[in-house]
């Protein structure tokens, strides 16, 4: 048995024993508090396997090769284990931020405590600032040994939990706007930080407002050079995209296509031509994005990706996302809309297809939405020139 | 390893390809005919991995050429054969170019083994041009196996069978038993019935190939074109309807390299996989194709819609690969079975 195998039934094992068997039914319209609490126990019980951040460097706890990360993600996925998502800016996009730019004393103060449950939340976007981010207006004025912010920042996912904040502040306004950003680790806890949910067209209220007012913000949490922000935003931004959307794909693959058979069961359609005929297109497909992730991983890792080999993997995802959720719609009929509540803590196809329908706007929107993803593939894929 | 034998071989193809439609013996000379003709013959002992290569840059070029039915599916058939001295003269021929073996079975999905008076093969690829004709049919007990005919027997007419696309040679072949009673019959090594599956998959995944192929260079030429064909003022390329569109054709490559890679692979090693990954290459890649190449005649504006500019061979070939060997919906029936 080759090492990879041999993991694969490590990995497999341990979810036996470990993913809860009703945990589905008890996220199911689970309290704010209830679904919390199970994120956390749900991220303590990875940490304590050795798989809560298996991407990151073997000196803070990871070290996982790329092919072992791939199969773990595979393995979650068909024993349908909970996702982590309260934990998820703070794992990937902060981790790699503090990585790449982080002083060292950034890094020993957050990615510990990162590890040990620390929630994080994204302060990009703002009402004037959505797919042209760079045209952001929050400003970061220099003020003694710091920096006094005040500004609104919008789709702050989680930030209700939050205990720090990835905020990107303009600094310099004469300068051209890529030129005077600057990027910082905000304390949630600050005076002047007020955050109020967004509820959002599923009805939930994950997404959050932050209202920035002269809030204080140290020299030492200020990520890379001032008025240098945009350069470490970008150079983040993607990094850990490739893992993550494997992770995305495999729960497609797995639990999503599994229930999207059932669905045609429960309809009686399963047999029907027409009907068979869109699953095994969906099967086709979902194959085709595991192995363009599985492709994508490799290539970040041996440095040949294409600049914009993220942007189709997560176009297409979305898309597919998209149809495949709005065909379960489809296919389950009018008991679909008797579903009032998908589980907390769920991957995005979930069964709760009218609800999942909705959801999959959070992936066609946010993170550069479709048109966005396009036009980075034309431009940087593909070389056309600026529009 | 292999990655940079299949980038050299790609190289070679592309630079012999320029011409519409290749001299034969040129491309024996070049060892494709006898890629995967074992070395003990005089071929390369290479992998359907390698003849996918080759397959892939026909598509690029669309390639006028017996490839398909000679060496895809021919020297294919007699590799799946017993050894024996028929089927050895045969691959020795066929890796020096002498011969041009064309199989002869039902281009549907399900790969109907027999043909007869009553029931031709019509579409058959490059029967027209065969030397010698290998006709799947079924041995005294049942079994599916093969007869190899000379072209030009009397025990099979060859009747050219017109098609729009002009880069494809197909041809209707019938079949006379009586002439044929006694003709010895070529056994597959292995199991009979799992031999005409891997040939029905080796078959479908090359047309994916081809397909590929036609994608690519559809893709690549409507992103050069938008880069140079100037409206109000500005390249085309940097409007965002026409960026958009050239990003959906990228975004359909991607796709289809990965299934047709997958289905490459199992085919290449005999992976029983196969029978779920070629029916996913062929249904997808060859419908992708036909949209994308749609789009490239779409994006080239008036200049695509004219004969001159080459665009319509591409998607005439596209629409027939698409239905050849088994249509899309057929080949996802083949994986909806599973489901039940």
């Amino acid at each position: 048995m080759s090492d990879l195998a041999a993991f694969r039934r490590e990995v497999s094992d341990w979810c036996e024993s470990h993913v809860p068997a009703g945990w589905r039914a008890a996220q199911t319209g689970a309290p704010d508090a209830e679904f919390v609490a199970f994120q956390q126990w749900w991220f303590a019980e990875l940490k304590a396997a050795g798989y809560a951040v298996p991407h990151w460097p073997a000196e803070w706890g990871g070290g996982m090769p790329a092919a072992e990360q791939a199969v773990l993600y595979s393995e979650l996925a068909a024993h349908d284990a909970p996702r982590l998502v309260l934990q998820f800016v703070g794992l990937h996009h902060a981790a790699a931020t503090l990585l790449a730019a982080g002083t060292d004393e950034q890094k020993a103060r957050h990615l510990p405590a990162i590890l040990d449950g620390e929630i994080w939340a994204q302060g990009f976007s703002e009402p004037e600032a959505g797919s042209d981010l760079a045209g952001l207006r929050t400003l970061g004025c220099r003020s003694g040994e710091g920096f006094v912010v005040n500004g609104q920042k919008l789709w702050a996912s989680g930030a209700a939990h939050a205990g720090w904040c990835l905020l990107l502040a303009r600094t310099d306004p004469a300068a051209p706007k890529r030129h005077g950003i600057s990027y910082f680790l905000l304390d949630m806890r600050s005076p002047g930080v007020e955050v109020r949910p967004i509820r959002n067209a599923m009805g939930e209220s994950h997404f959050c407002e932050i209202f920035l007012t002269d809030v204080l913000i140290p020299q030492s949490c200020l990520v890379g050079p001032e008025n240098g922000g945009w350069q470490v935003a970008q150079a983040t931004l993607g990094a850990e995209r490739g893992m993550t959307m494997l992770e995305l794909a495999e729960r497609l693959g797995n639990a999503g296509f599994r229930w999207l058979v059932s669905a045609c069961a429960a309809a009686g359609a399963l047999g029907d031509s027409l009907a068979d005929d869109r699953l095994a297109a969906f099967e086709t497909e979902i194959a085709a994005l595991r192995s363009l992730c599985a492709r994508i991983v490799m290539g970040h890792e041996s440095g040949t990706a294409g600049p914009a080999d993220a942007s189709v993997v997560k176009l297409y995802y979305s898309e597919l996302l998209q149809r495949m959720t709005d065909f379960g719609l489809e296919v389950s009929g009018l008991p679909a809309h008797a579903v009032l509540r998908k589980p907390a803590s769920s991957g995005w196809e979930s069964g709760a297809w009218l609800l999942d329908f909705i959801g999959s706007w959070e992936w066609t929107i946010p993170g550069g939405s479709s048109e966005i993803q396009r036009t980075i593939i034309a431009e940087r894929g593909l070389g056309l020139p600026r529009g | 390893m292999f990655a940079d034998l299949h980038d050299e071989l790609r190289a070679v193809a592309r630079d012999l390809l320029t011409a519409r439609a290749p001299d034969w013996g040129l491309l024996a000379a070049s060892g494709w005919t006898g890629l995967e003709v074992p070395e003990s013959l005089g071929g390369a002992g290479a992998t359907f991995a390698e003849t996918a290569v080759i397959a892939r840059e026909m598509g690029r070029a669309a390639t006028r050429s017996p490839y398909l039915g000679a060496v895809v599916l021919g020297v294919g058939t007699l590799l799946l054969l017993e050894p024996g001295p028929v089927r050895d003269d045969l691959l020795r021929q066929a890796a020096v170019g002498e011969a041009v073996p064309v199989v002869v079975l039902p281009v549907a999905a399900d790969f109907r083994v027999g043909v007869t008076s009553a029931s031709p093969a019509s579409f058959v690829p490059d029967a027209a041009e065969a030397t010698d004709l290998l006709l799947l049919t079924r041995d005294e007990d049942g079994q599916p196996a093969v007869v190899a005919l000379p072209a030009g027997s009397a025990a099979a007419s060859v009747i050219a069978q017109p098609v729009v696309d002009e880069t494809r040679r197909l041809a209707t072949v019938t079949v006379d038993e009586s002439a044929l009673a006694g003709a010895p019959a070529l056994r597959f090594a292995g199991d009979p019935g799992d031999a005409v599956r891997r040939l029905g998959d080796r078959a479908a995944v090359a047309i994916a190939c081809d397909s590929l192929g036609l994608m690519e260079a559809m893709l690549d030429a409507t992103v050069a074109y938008a880069k140079v064909r100037h409206q109000f003022g500005k390249p085309i390329g940097s409007f965002q309807a026409v960026q958009h569109a050239c990003a959906d054709m990228q975004v359909q490559v991607s796709v289809g390299r990965e299934l047709v890679s997958s289905a490459v692979t199992a085919v290449a090693s005999g992976d029983p996989g196969a029978w779920v990954a070629a029916p996913m290459a062929k249904s997808h890649v060859t419908a992708a194709a036909v949209d994308v190449v749609g789009k490239a005649m779409q994006l080239h504006g008036g200049i695509g819609y004219t004969w001159e500019s080459g665009i319509h061979a591409y998607l005439k070939r596209a629409a027939l690969n698409r239905s050849l060997f088994g249509s899309p919906a057929e080949h996802r029936r083949r994986l909806a079975a599973r489901y039940a």
